[in-house]
Protein backbone atom coordinates (compact mmCIF):
# COMPACT_ATOMS: atom_id res chain seq x y z
CA UNK A 1 0.00 0.00 0.00
CA UNK A 2 1.20 3.22 -0.79
CA UNK A 3 1.22 6.19 1.69
CA UNK A 4 -1.32 8.26 -0.14
CA UNK A 5 -3.96 4.93 0.27
CA UNK A 6 -3.38 4.49 3.58
CA UNK A 7 -3.88 7.99 4.27
CA UNK A 8 -7.19 7.36 1.98
CA UNK A 9 -8.82 4.70 4.61
CA UNK A 10 -8.12 5.78 7.99
CA UNK A 11 -7.86 2.76 10.69
CA UNK A 12 -11.67 2.28 12.36
CA UNK A 13 -13.66 -0.15 14.56
CA UNK A 14 -15.45 -2.68 12.21
CA UNK A 15 -18.12 -2.74 15.34
CA UNK A 16 -19.13 0.08 15.55
CA UNK A 17 -19.20 0.38 11.92
CA UNK A 18 -21.56 -2.52 12.00
CA UNK A 19 -24.02 -0.74 14.42
CA UNK A 20 -24.20 2.55 12.62
CA UNK A 21 -24.44 0.26 8.92
CA UNK A 22 -27.56 -1.57 10.71
CA UNK A 23 -29.24 1.39 11.85
CA UNK A 24 -28.92 2.87 8.50
CA UNK A 25 -30.17 0.47 6.99
CA UNK A 26 -33.45 0.33 9.51
CA UNK A 27 -33.65 3.69 8.82
CA UNK A 28 -33.48 3.81 4.85
CA UNK A 29 -36.16 0.53 4.83
CA UNK A 30 -38.56 2.66 7.14
CA UNK A 31 -38.56 5.09 5.18
CA UNK A 32 -39.02 3.88 1.98
CA UNK A 33 -41.75 1.43 3.44
CA UNK A 34 -43.45 4.99 4.65
CA UNK A 35 -43.49 6.56 1.63
CA UNK A 36 -45.17 3.65 -0.73
CA UNK A 37 -49.01 4.78 0.29
CA UNK A 38 -49.57 1.28 -0.61
CA UNK A 39 -47.16 -0.76 1.99
CA UNK A 40 -49.01 1.93 4.21
CA UNK A 41 -52.59 0.71 3.57
CA UNK A 42 -52.36 -2.67 3.35
CA UNK A 43 -50.15 -3.32 6.05
CA UNK A 44 -52.47 -0.98 8.83
CA UNK A 45 -55.61 0.08 7.38
CA UNK A 46 -56.71 -3.26 6.36
CA UNK A 47 -56.16 -5.28 9.94
CA UNK A 48 -57.42 -1.99 11.46
CA UNK A 49 -60.93 -1.89 9.38
CA UNK A 50 -61.53 -5.53 10.08
CA UNK A 51 -60.56 -5.06 14.10
CA UNK A 52 -63.32 -2.27 13.55
CA UNK A 53 -66.37 -4.12 11.35
CA UNK A 54 -65.82 -7.07 14.02
CA UNK A 55 -65.93 -5.25 16.98
CA UNK A 56 -68.96 -3.67 15.52
CA UNK A 57 -70.64 -6.51 15.32
CA UNK A 58 -69.46 -8.36 17.87
CA UNK A 59 -68.54 -5.93 20.48
CA UNK A 60 -71.09 -6.74 22.85
CA UNK A 61 -71.37 -10.54 22.52
CA UNK A 62 -70.32 -12.86 25.38
CA UNK A 63 -68.56 -16.07 26.13
CA UNK A 64 -69.15 -18.37 22.82
CA UNK A 65 -68.45 -22.04 22.96
CA UNK A 66 -68.00 -22.02 19.69
CA UNK A 67 -65.03 -19.69 19.78
CA UNK A 68 -62.99 -21.75 21.69
CA UNK A 69 -65.17 -20.69 25.15
CA UNK A 70 -63.93 -16.66 24.57
CA UNK A 71 -66.12 -13.37 23.42
CA UNK A 72 -65.97 -13.26 19.90
CA UNK A 73 -64.04 -10.06 19.53
CA UNK A 74 -61.49 -11.62 21.76
CA UNK A 75 -61.05 -14.78 19.77
CA UNK A 76 -60.95 -12.32 16.67
CA UNK A 77 -58.20 -9.63 17.37
CA UNK A 78 -54.54 -12.09 18.60
CA UNK A 79 -55.69 -14.19 14.93
CA UNK A 80 -55.97 -10.52 13.18
CA UNK A 81 -52.89 -9.47 14.68
CA UNK A 82 -51.51 -13.02 14.13
CA UNK A 83 -52.79 -11.94 10.21
CA UNK A 84 -51.13 -8.31 9.96
CA UNK A 85 -47.43 -9.79 10.95
CA UNK A 86 -47.59 -12.49 8.66
CA UNK A 87 -48.83 -10.21 6.07
CA UNK A 88 -46.07 -7.76 7.13
CA UNK A 89 -43.39 -10.31 7.64
CA UNK A 90 -43.96 -12.90 5.18
CA UNK A 91 -46.24 -11.59 2.54
CA UNK A 92 -44.11 -8.50 2.40
CA UNK A 93 -40.85 -9.68 2.31
CA UNK A 94 -41.50 -12.54 -0.60
CA UNK A 95 -42.89 -10.01 -2.91
CA UNK A 96 -40.38 -7.14 -2.18
CA UNK A 97 -37.40 -9.00 -2.39
CA UNK A 98 -39.20 -10.83 -5.43
CA UNK A 99 -39.06 -7.48 -7.18
CA UNK A 100 -36.25 -6.12 -5.77
CA UNK A 101 -33.96 -8.58 -7.42
CA UNK A 102 -36.14 -8.77 -10.83
CA UNK A 103 -35.36 -5.11 -11.40
CA UNK A 104 -31.49 -5.20 -10.19
CA UNK A 105 -31.74 -3.13 -6.83
CA UNK A 106 -30.35 -6.29 -4.49
CA UNK A 107 -27.80 -6.82 -7.50
CA UNK A 108 -26.91 -3.01 -7.10
CA UNK A 109 -27.04 -3.82 -2.93
CA UNK A 110 -24.98 -6.36 -2.92
CA UNK A 111 -21.99 -4.62 -5.30
CA UNK A 112 -21.70 -1.90 -2.61
CA UNK A 113 -20.04 -2.91 0.94
CA UNK A 114 -22.56 -3.49 2.74
CA UNK A 115 -22.44 -7.40 4.51
CA UNK A 116 -25.73 -9.48 3.74
CA UNK A 117 -26.02 -9.93 7.68
CA UNK A 118 -26.94 -5.56 7.75
CA UNK A 119 -29.64 -5.79 5.20
CA UNK A 120 -31.09 -8.66 6.23
CA UNK A 121 -30.73 -7.77 9.65
CA UNK A 122 -32.53 -4.47 8.86
CA UNK A 123 -35.02 -6.26 7.15
CA UNK A 124 -35.79 -7.61 10.13
CA UNK A 125 -35.75 -4.73 12.53
CA UNK A 126 -37.85 -3.06 10.12
CA UNK A 127 -40.58 -6.07 9.76
CA UNK A 128 -40.54 -5.88 13.60
CA UNK A 129 -40.84 -2.67 14.26
CA UNK A 130 -44.20 -2.77 11.69
CA UNK A 131 -45.29 -5.57 13.45
CA UNK A 132 -45.87 -3.81 16.78
CA UNK A 133 -47.26 -0.97 15.41
CA UNK A 134 -49.88 -3.10 13.63
CA UNK A 135 -50.79 -4.97 16.96
CA UNK A 136 -50.86 -2.37 18.84
CA UNK A 137 -53.25 -0.73 17.03
CA UNK A 138 -55.65 -3.55 16.43
CA UNK A 139 -55.00 -4.12 20.58
CA UNK A 140 -56.40 -0.33 20.76
CA UNK A 141 -58.86 -0.24 18.41
CA UNK A 142 -60.09 -3.64 20.29
CA UNK A 143 -59.72 -1.31 23.51
CA UNK A 144 -62.41 0.92 22.44
CA UNK A 145 -64.68 -2.23 21.96
CA UNK A 146 -64.16 -3.85 25.42
CA UNK A 147 -61.41 -5.90 25.09
CA UNK A 148 -58.55 -5.97 27.52
CA UNK A 149 -55.22 -5.01 26.99
CA UNK A 150 -52.64 -7.89 27.34
CA UNK A 151 -52.10 -8.95 30.76
CA UNK A 152 -48.20 -9.68 30.90
CA UNK A 153 -45.86 -7.51 28.70
CA UNK A 154 -43.11 -10.13 28.29
CA UNK A 155 -45.68 -12.81 27.04
CA UNK A 156 -47.08 -10.65 24.39
CA UNK A 157 -43.40 -9.01 23.39
CA UNK A 158 -41.63 -12.38 23.01
CA UNK A 159 -43.92 -14.25 20.75
CA UNK A 160 -44.52 -11.24 18.59
CA UNK A 161 -40.66 -10.62 18.21
CA UNK A 162 -40.19 -14.56 17.71
CA UNK A 163 -43.36 -14.68 15.08
CA UNK A 164 -42.11 -12.04 13.36
CA UNK A 165 -38.42 -13.24 12.78
CA UNK A 166 -39.90 -16.79 11.56
CA UNK A 167 -42.20 -15.16 9.30
CA UNK A 168 -39.62 -12.94 7.55
CA UNK A 169 -37.56 -16.19 7.69
CA UNK A 170 -40.06 -17.66 6.09
CA UNK A 171 -40.99 -14.24 3.57
CA UNK A 172 -37.15 -14.28 2.56
CA UNK A 173 -37.70 -18.47 1.95
CA UNK A 174 -40.23 -17.54 -0.20
CA UNK A 175 -38.74 -14.82 -2.41
CA UNK A 176 -35.90 -17.35 -2.74
CA UNK A 177 -38.02 -19.75 -4.71
CA UNK A 178 -40.28 -17.54 -6.49
CA UNK A 179 -38.02 -16.69 -9.76
CA UNK A 180 -40.62 -14.31 -11.27
CA UNK A 181 -41.49 -11.25 -9.10
CA UNK A 182 -44.30 -10.67 -11.38
CA UNK A 183 -46.13 -14.33 -10.04
CA UNK A 184 -44.51 -13.29 -6.15
CA UNK A 185 -48.08 -11.57 -4.93
CA UNK A 186 -50.23 -14.75 -5.92
CA UNK A 187 -47.86 -17.40 -4.76
CA UNK A 188 -47.54 -15.47 -1.69
CA UNK A 189 -51.47 -15.54 -1.65
CA UNK A 190 -52.02 -18.77 -2.47
CA UNK A 191 -49.80 -20.41 0.55
CA UNK A 192 -51.15 -17.57 2.89
CA UNK A 193 -54.72 -17.53 2.30
CA UNK A 194 -55.44 -21.35 3.26
CA UNK A 195 -53.35 -21.86 5.64
CA UNK A 196 -54.68 -18.51 7.71
CA UNK A 197 -58.56 -20.08 6.83
CA UNK A 198 -57.71 -23.59 8.14
CA UNK A 199 -55.71 -21.99 11.32
CA UNK A 200 -58.84 -20.62 12.73
CA UNK A 201 -58.10 -17.02 11.83
CA UNK A 202 -61.42 -16.33 9.61
CA UNK A 203 -63.48 -18.36 12.21
CA UNK A 204 -62.85 -21.16 14.62
CA UNK A 205 -62.31 -24.68 13.22
CA UNK A 206 -63.71 -27.23 15.24
CA UNK A 207 -62.54 -30.92 12.92
CA UNK A 208 -59.57 -32.10 15.59
CA UNK A 209 -57.77 -33.86 12.76
CA UNK A 210 -57.07 -30.44 11.05
CA UNK A 211 -56.40 -28.60 14.43
CA UNK A 212 -53.98 -31.06 14.83
CA UNK A 213 -52.02 -30.73 11.14
CA UNK A 214 -52.46 -26.99 11.60
CA UNK A 215 -50.86 -27.20 14.97
CA UNK A 216 -47.59 -28.54 13.30
CA UNK A 217 -47.84 -25.54 10.78
CA UNK A 218 -46.81 -22.09 11.41
CA UNK A 219 -50.01 -19.90 11.86
CA UNK A 220 -51.91 -22.04 14.38
CA UNK A 221 -49.03 -21.93 16.90
CA UNK A 222 -48.68 -17.99 16.05
CA UNK A 223 -52.29 -17.22 16.67
CA UNK A 224 -52.09 -19.71 20.52
CA UNK A 225 -49.28 -17.92 21.39
CA UNK A 226 -51.02 -14.81 20.81
CA UNK A 227 -54.28 -15.37 22.16
CA UNK A 228 -52.78 -16.54 25.91
CA UNK A 229 -51.68 -12.86 26.93
CA UNK A 230 -53.65 -11.06 24.33
CA UNK A 231 -57.09 -12.99 25.69
CA UNK A 232 -56.53 -15.26 28.12
CA UNK A 233 -54.97 -13.30 30.74
CA UNK A 234 -51.90 -15.94 30.36
CA UNK A 235 -47.95 -15.98 29.59
CA UNK A 236 -45.58 -17.57 27.47
CA UNK A 237 -46.78 -20.53 25.32
CA UNK A 238 -43.31 -23.12 25.02
CA UNK A 239 -44.42 -25.55 22.26
CA UNK A 240 -46.31 -23.26 20.32
CA UNK A 241 -43.05 -21.10 20.23
CA UNK A 242 -40.94 -24.31 19.83
CA UNK A 243 -43.12 -24.93 16.62
CA UNK A 244 -42.66 -21.65 15.39
CA UNK A 245 -38.87 -21.17 16.04
CA UNK A 246 -38.74 -24.38 14.03
CA UNK A 247 -40.30 -22.76 11.34
CA UNK A 248 -38.30 -20.10 11.15
CA UNK A 249 -34.67 -22.42 11.05
CA UNK A 250 -36.13 -23.65 8.12
CA UNK A 251 -36.72 -20.79 6.42
CA UNK A 252 -33.30 -19.55 7.11
CA UNK A 253 -32.21 -22.88 5.72
CA UNK A 254 -33.88 -22.60 2.60
CA UNK A 255 -33.27 -18.79 2.03
CA UNK A 256 -28.87 -19.49 2.67
CA UNK A 257 -29.38 -22.36 0.02
CA UNK A 258 -31.42 -20.35 -2.63
CA UNK A 259 -31.47 -16.65 -1.94
CA UNK A 260 -29.98 -15.27 -4.94
CA UNK A 261 -29.07 -11.37 -5.80
CA UNK A 262 -28.76 -11.55 -9.22
CA UNK A 263 -31.75 -11.28 -11.42
CA UNK A 264 -30.52 -13.58 -14.34
CA UNK A 265 -29.04 -16.63 -12.04
CA UNK A 266 -26.50 -19.00 -14.39
CA UNK B 1 4.69 -8.38 -16.30
CA UNK B 2 4.27 -10.95 -14.45
CA UNK B 3 7.55 -9.62 -12.65
CA UNK B 4 5.69 -6.17 -11.06
CA UNK B 5 3.71 -6.61 -8.25
CA UNK B 6 0.30 -6.65 -8.45
CA UNK B 7 -0.70 -3.63 -7.11
CA UNK B 8 0.95 -1.64 -10.23
CA UNK B 9 -2.05 -2.53 -12.06
CA UNK B 10 -5.69 -2.26 -11.01
CA UNK B 11 -6.86 -5.10 -13.12
CA UNK B 12 -4.84 -8.54 -14.29
CA UNK B 13 -6.59 -10.86 -16.04
CA UNK B 14 -4.99 -14.08 -17.39
CA UNK B 15 -7.05 -16.93 -19.16
CA UNK B 16 -9.91 -15.88 -18.28
CA UNK B 17 -12.69 -19.04 -18.69
CA UNK B 18 -15.85 -19.43 -17.74
CA UNK B 19 -18.93 -21.39 -19.52
CA UNK B 20 -22.56 -21.59 -18.87
CA UNK B 21 -23.56 -25.29 -19.52
CA UNK B 22 -22.40 -25.32 -23.60
CA UNK B 23 -21.69 -22.33 -24.51
CA UNK B 24 -19.00 -20.76 -23.71
CA UNK B 25 -19.04 -17.46 -23.08
CA UNK B 26 -15.43 -16.60 -22.19
CA UNK B 27 -12.59 -19.07 -23.74
CA UNK B 28 -9.50 -17.23 -23.45
CA UNK B 29 -9.36 -13.76 -21.96
CA UNK B 30 -6.51 -12.45 -20.91
CA UNK B 31 -5.61 -8.51 -20.16
CA UNK B 32 -4.16 -5.60 -17.51
CA UNK B 33 -5.37 -2.24 -16.98
CA UNK B 34 -2.93 0.19 -15.30
CA UNK B 35 -4.06 2.43 -12.60
CA UNK B 36 -5.87 5.74 -13.62
CA UNK B 37 -6.39 4.51 -17.21
CA UNK B 38 -9.92 4.35 -19.18
CA UNK B 39 -10.20 1.03 -21.15
CA UNK B 40 -13.42 0.43 -22.92
CA UNK B 41 -14.46 -2.91 -23.39
CA UNK B 42 -15.90 -3.62 -26.99
CA UNK B 43 -17.35 -6.74 -29.00
CA UNK B 44 -20.74 -7.31 -30.07
CA UNK B 45 -23.73 -8.93 -27.90
CA UNK B 46 -22.58 -12.23 -27.29
CA UNK B 47 -18.44 -11.49 -27.41
CA UNK B 48 -18.54 -12.35 -23.68
CA UNK B 49 -17.92 -8.50 -21.71
CA UNK B 50 -20.72 -8.80 -19.66
CA UNK B 51 -19.40 -12.69 -18.16
CA UNK B 52 -15.96 -10.67 -18.14
CA UNK B 53 -16.98 -7.76 -16.30
CA UNK B 54 -19.50 -9.84 -14.19
CA UNK B 55 -16.53 -11.80 -13.15
CA UNK B 56 -14.28 -8.92 -12.46
CA UNK B 57 -17.23 -7.44 -10.14
CA UNK B 58 -17.59 -10.53 -7.83
CA UNK B 59 -21.08 -11.48 -9.14
CA UNK B 60 -19.89 -14.81 -11.20
CA UNK B 61 -17.40 -17.44 -10.40
CA UNK B 62 -14.68 -17.73 -13.08
CA UNK B 63 -14.49 -20.99 -14.43
CA UNK B 64 -10.18 -21.09 -14.94
CA UNK B 65 -7.90 -18.37 -15.33
CA UNK B 66 -6.46 -15.72 -12.56
CA UNK B 67 -7.91 -12.71 -12.12
CA UNK B 68 -6.82 -10.08 -9.69
CA UNK B 69 -8.81 -6.28 -9.14
CA UNK B 70 -6.73 -3.63 -7.04
CA UNK B 71 -4.40 -6.94 -6.37
CA UNK B 72 -7.26 -8.88 -4.56
CA UNK B 73 -9.10 -12.02 -6.08
CA UNK B 74 -13.06 -11.52 -6.96
CA UNK B 75 -13.59 -15.13 -6.42
CA UNK B 76 -12.19 -14.99 -2.49
CA UNK B 77 -15.32 -14.40 0.00
CA UNK B 78 -12.79 -12.66 2.67
CA UNK B 79 -11.76 -9.74 0.37
CA UNK B 80 -15.38 -9.25 -0.85
CA UNK B 81 -16.38 -6.14 1.43
CA UNK B 82 -12.96 -4.39 1.05
CA UNK B 83 -13.12 -4.87 -2.98
CA UNK B 84 -16.50 -3.21 -2.97
CA UNK B 85 -15.00 -0.59 -1.26
CA UNK B 86 -13.04 0.48 -3.43
CA UNK B 87 -14.87 -0.14 -6.53
CA UNK B 88 -17.94 1.56 -7.54
CA UNK B 89 -20.50 0.44 -10.77
CA UNK B 90 -23.10 1.57 -13.13
CA UNK B 91 -24.51 -1.86 -14.12
CA UNK B 92 -26.52 -1.58 -17.40
CA UNK B 93 -30.17 -1.55 -15.94
CA UNK B 94 -31.07 1.44 -14.12
CA UNK B 95 -31.78 0.05 -10.31
CA UNK B 96 -33.40 2.78 -7.86
CA UNK B 97 -36.16 2.61 -5.65
CA UNK B 98 -39.07 4.87 -6.63
CA UNK B 99 -40.43 6.53 -3.46
CA UNK B 100 -37.11 8.15 -2.14
CA UNK B 101 -35.77 11.56 -2.94
CA UNK B 102 -33.13 11.97 -5.22
CA UNK B 103 -31.06 12.81 -1.79
CA UNK B 104 -31.96 10.11 -0.35
CA UNK B 105 -31.12 7.86 -2.40
CA UNK B 106 -27.85 8.64 -2.80
CA UNK B 107 -26.98 9.45 0.97
CA UNK B 108 -28.63 5.69 1.70
CA UNK B 109 -25.57 4.22 -0.55
CA UNK B 110 -23.16 6.80 0.98
CA UNK B 111 -23.19 5.23 4.24
CA UNK B 112 -22.61 2.02 3.45
CA UNK B 113 -18.87 3.28 2.28
CA UNK B 114 -15.95 4.04 5.03
CA UNK B 115 -15.08 7.48 3.30
CA UNK B 116 -17.63 8.16 0.68
CA UNK B 117 -17.68 11.73 -1.22
CA UNK B 118 -19.73 14.21 0.10
CA UNK B 119 -23.47 13.92 -0.86
CA UNK B 120 -24.06 17.45 -2.41
CA UNK B 121 -21.00 17.16 -4.45
CA UNK B 122 -21.79 13.91 -6.44
CA UNK B 123 -25.45 15.82 -6.79
CA UNK B 124 -23.23 18.33 -8.75
CA UNK B 125 -20.55 16.30 -10.40
CA UNK B 126 -23.89 14.50 -12.20
CA UNK B 127 -25.68 17.31 -12.87
CA UNK B 128 -28.85 16.26 -10.42
CA UNK B 129 -28.56 19.71 -8.57
CA UNK B 130 -31.89 21.57 -8.05
CA UNK B 131 -33.34 17.87 -8.22
CA UNK B 132 -32.54 16.85 -4.60
CA UNK B 133 -35.66 16.36 -2.93
CA UNK B 134 -37.54 15.02 -6.10
CA UNK B 135 -38.78 11.68 -5.76
CA UNK B 136 -37.15 8.97 -8.08
CA UNK B 137 -40.17 7.58 -9.43
CA UNK B 138 -40.75 11.85 -10.98
CA UNK B 139 -36.92 11.37 -12.65
CA UNK B 140 -36.68 11.24 -16.48
CA UNK B 141 -34.84 7.93 -17.73
CA UNK B 142 -32.05 9.73 -18.55
CA UNK B 143 -32.14 11.42 -14.67
CA UNK B 144 -32.42 8.01 -13.56
CA UNK B 145 -29.36 6.67 -15.36
CA UNK B 146 -27.00 10.16 -14.08
CA UNK B 147 -28.48 9.04 -10.02
CA UNK B 148 -27.20 5.36 -10.66
CA UNK B 149 -23.77 7.36 -11.84
CA UNK B 150 -23.79 9.11 -8.64
CA UNK B 151 -24.42 5.82 -6.85
CA UNK B 152 -21.42 4.10 -8.68
CA UNK B 153 -19.47 7.31 -7.59
CA UNK B 154 -20.78 8.10 -3.99
CA UNK B 155 -17.84 5.57 -2.36
CA UNK B 156 -14.91 7.20 -3.93
CA UNK B 157 -14.02 4.35 -5.66
CA UNK B 158 -10.61 3.64 -6.84
CA UNK B 159 -12.24 1.44 -9.51
CA UNK B 160 -15.05 2.22 -11.51
CA UNK B 161 -17.45 -0.15 -13.46
CA UNK B 162 -19.33 1.70 -16.28
CA UNK B 163 -21.42 -0.92 -18.16
CA UNK B 164 -23.18 0.89 -21.18
CA UNK B 165 -22.99 4.37 -18.97
CA UNK B 166 -24.54 6.79 -21.50
CA UNK B 167 -27.52 4.61 -22.96
CA UNK B 168 -30.38 6.49 -23.18
CA UNK B 169 -28.88 10.04 -22.71
CA UNK B 170 -29.43 12.53 -25.34
CA UNK B 171 -26.01 14.32 -26.91
CA UNK B 172 -25.44 17.61 -24.42
CA UNK B 173 -25.94 14.56 -21.42
CA UNK B 174 -23.60 12.43 -23.04
CA UNK B 175 -21.15 15.12 -24.08
CA UNK B 176 -21.38 15.81 -19.86
CA UNK B 177 -20.87 12.43 -18.95
CA UNK B 178 -18.03 12.30 -21.50
CA UNK B 179 -16.55 15.55 -19.16
CA UNK B 180 -17.92 13.59 -15.89
CA UNK B 181 -15.61 10.66 -16.56
CA UNK B 182 -12.52 12.53 -17.88
CA UNK B 183 -12.68 14.68 -14.91
CA UNK B 184 -12.63 11.29 -13.05
CA UNK B 185 -9.49 10.71 -14.34
CA UNK B 186 -8.09 13.34 -13.20
CA UNK B 187 -9.05 12.48 -9.67
CA UNK B 188 -6.79 8.94 -10.67
CA UNK B 189 -9.38 7.12 -10.68
CA UNK B 190 -9.38 3.99 -12.93
CA UNK B 191 -12.28 3.29 -15.54
CA UNK B 192 -13.49 0.39 -16.83
CA UNK B 193 -16.53 0.55 -19.61
CA UNK B 194 -17.69 -0.94 -22.20
CA UNK B 195 -20.38 0.15 -24.88
CA UNK B 196 -21.62 -0.50 -28.31
CA UNK B 197 -20.84 3.26 -29.14
CA UNK B 198 -17.62 4.14 -30.93
CA UNK B 199 -17.81 7.38 -30.66
CA UNK B 200 -17.63 6.65 -26.89
CA UNK B 201 -14.30 4.97 -26.96
CA UNK B 202 -13.14 7.27 -28.87
CA UNK B 203 -13.83 9.94 -26.55
CA UNK B 204 -13.16 8.42 -23.45
CA UNK B 205 -11.02 5.60 -23.60
CA UNK B 206 -6.81 5.43 -23.53
CA UNK B 207 -6.89 1.54 -24.95
CA UNK B 208 -9.57 -0.11 -25.78
CA UNK B 209 -9.65 -4.30 -25.58
CA UNK B 210 -12.05 -5.91 -28.97
CA UNK B 211 -13.72 -9.34 -27.54
CA UNK B 212 -15.53 -11.88 -29.86
CA UNK B 213 -16.42 -15.17 -29.07
CA UNK B 214 -15.11 -15.17 -25.83
CA UNK B 215 -11.84 -14.27 -27.20
CA UNK B 216 -9.56 -11.24 -27.66
CA UNK B 217 -9.38 -9.81 -30.66
CA UNK B 218 -7.21 -6.86 -30.63
CA UNK B 219 -6.24 -5.22 -27.99
CA UNK B 220 -4.28 -1.53 -27.66
CA UNK B 221 -4.27 2.19 -27.48
CA UNK B 222 -7.10 4.16 -29.54
CA UNK B 223 -5.69 5.80 -31.22
CA UNK B 224 -3.21 3.15 -32.22
CA UNK B 225 -6.00 0.99 -32.93
CA UNK B 226 -7.98 3.54 -34.71
CA UNK B 227 -4.49 4.14 -36.78
CA UNK B 228 -3.85 0.65 -37.64
CA UNK B 229 -5.14 1.52 -40.56
CA UNK B 230 -2.78 4.34 -40.73
CA UNK B 231 -1.76 4.09 -44.41
CA UNK B 232 -5.52 2.59 -45.50
CA UNK B 233 -7.03 5.79 -46.47
CA UNK B 234 -10.18 6.54 -48.51
CA UNK B 235 -9.88 9.41 -51.71
CA UNK B 236 -13.76 10.79 -52.36
CA UNK B 237 -14.10 13.15 -54.93
CA UNK B 238 -16.60 14.18 -58.01
CA UNK B 239 -15.88 14.93 -61.53
CA UNK B 240 -17.63 16.57 -64.32
CA UNK B 241 -20.36 14.97 -66.36
CA UNK B 242 -18.86 12.87 -69.17
CA UNK B 243 -15.86 11.17 -66.98
CA UNK B 244 -16.15 7.52 -66.02
CA UNK B 245 -14.24 5.37 -63.53
CA UNK B 246 -11.79 4.06 -66.47
CA UNK B 247 -10.55 7.50 -67.09
CA UNK B 248 -8.79 7.78 -63.81
CA UNK B 249 -4.95 6.99 -63.31
CA UNK B 250 -5.69 4.95 -60.67
CA UNK B 251 -7.95 2.00 -59.26
CA UNK B 252 -11.39 3.36 -58.36
CA UNK B 253 -15.28 2.48 -58.23
CA UNK B 254 -18.11 5.12 -58.45
CA UNK B 255 -20.67 5.29 -55.70
CA UNK B 256 -23.46 7.24 -54.91
CA UNK B 257 -22.17 9.83 -58.18
CA UNK B 258 -19.03 10.18 -56.48
CA UNK B 259 -15.84 8.63 -57.14
CA UNK B 260 -13.96 7.05 -54.65
CA UNK B 261 -10.30 5.46 -54.45
CA UNK B 262 -9.11 3.28 -51.43
CA UNK B 263 -5.37 3.44 -51.21
CA UNK B 264 -2.83 1.99 -48.94
CA UNK B 265 -0.88 4.88 -49.73
CA UNK B 266 -2.59 7.79 -50.00
CA UNK B 267 0.47 11.01 -50.47
CA UNK B 268 1.51 8.91 -53.77
CA UNK B 269 -1.93 8.27 -54.97
CA UNK B 270 -3.00 11.96 -53.76
CA UNK B 271 -0.37 13.44 -56.19
CA UNK B 272 -1.06 11.24 -59.15
CA UNK B 273 -4.52 11.80 -59.17
CA UNK B 274 -4.64 15.91 -58.80
CA UNK B 275 -1.58 15.98 -61.08
CA UNK B 276 -4.07 14.40 -63.31
CA UNK B 277 -6.81 16.68 -63.10
CA UNK B 278 -4.77 19.96 -63.19
CA UNK B 279 -3.30 18.40 -66.32
CA UNK B 280 -6.63 18.46 -67.56
CA UNK B 281 -8.23 21.48 -66.06
CA UNK B 282 -10.77 19.09 -64.31
CA UNK B 283 -12.00 20.41 -60.61
CA UNK B 284 -12.49 17.28 -58.05
CA UNK B 285 -15.25 18.97 -56.06
CA UNK B 286 -15.77 17.86 -52.65
CA UNK B 287 -12.47 16.19 -52.63
CA UNK B 288 -11.85 14.42 -49.30
CA UNK B 289 -9.16 12.15 -47.78
CA UNK B 290 -9.94 10.49 -44.56
CA UNK B 291 -8.99 7.45 -42.60
CA UNK B 292 -11.18 4.84 -41.01
CA UNK B 293 -12.72 5.61 -37.73
CA UNK B 294 -12.30 3.29 -34.64
CA UNK B 295 -15.70 2.54 -36.06
CA UNK B 296 -14.49 1.04 -39.45
CA UNK B 297 -12.21 -0.69 -37.59
CA UNK B 298 -14.24 -2.10 -35.36
CA UNK B 299 -16.84 -3.83 -37.97
CA UNK B 300 -13.88 -5.18 -39.79
CA UNK B 301 -12.07 -6.48 -36.52
CA UNK B 302 -15.38 -7.75 -35.78
CA UNK B 303 -16.44 -9.57 -39.01
CA UNK B 304 -13.31 -10.77 -39.77
CA UNK B 305 -13.29 -12.40 -36.13
CA UNK B 306 -16.93 -13.82 -37.03
CA UNK B 307 -15.11 -15.51 -40.15
CA UNK B 308 -12.46 -16.73 -38.47
CA UNK B 309 -13.78 -17.26 -34.75
CA UNK B 310 -17.42 -18.20 -35.28
CA UNK B 311 -18.23 -16.66 -31.85
CA UNK B 312 -20.47 -18.57 -30.17
CA UNK B 313 -23.78 -16.31 -29.12
CA UNK B 314 -25.72 -16.22 -26.06
CA UNK B 315 -28.48 -14.99 -24.78
CA UNK B 316 -25.46 -13.31 -22.25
Amino acid sequence: MTALAVLARPARSRGRDNVRLLAHQVRYEQLSFWRNPQSAIFTFVFPVLFVTILGALFGTTGKNASFDGLPVLEYYIPTIAAMSVLGSCYGQLAVALAARRQNGILKRVRATPLPAWAYFGGLLAHCILVSFVDVALIVLVGRLYGAPLPSDWVAIIVPLVLGAASFCSLGVAAASVISNADAAPAVAQIVMFPLLFLSGTYMPITSKWLTQITGWLPVRPFNEALTGPLSRQGGLSWHQLEILALWGVLGIAVAVRRFRWDPRPE
Amino acid sequence: MHSQPFTHNAIEVASLAKSYKAVRAVRDISFSMRRGEIVALLGPNGAGKTTTLEILEGFRARDGGTVRVLGLDPADRSAARELRERTGLVLQDIAVEPYLTVRETIARQAGYYPVPRKVPEVIGLVGLAGLERRKVKALSGGQKRRLDLALGLIGAPELLYLDEPTTGFDPSARRDAWQLVRDLRETGTTVLLTTHDMAEAEALADRVIVLSGGLVLAQGPTAALAGADANRARITFSLPAGFAVEDLPLAGNAADGAFVIETTSPTEDLHQLTGWALRRSITLSGLAVDRPSLEDVYLRLTSEGALAGAPERSAR
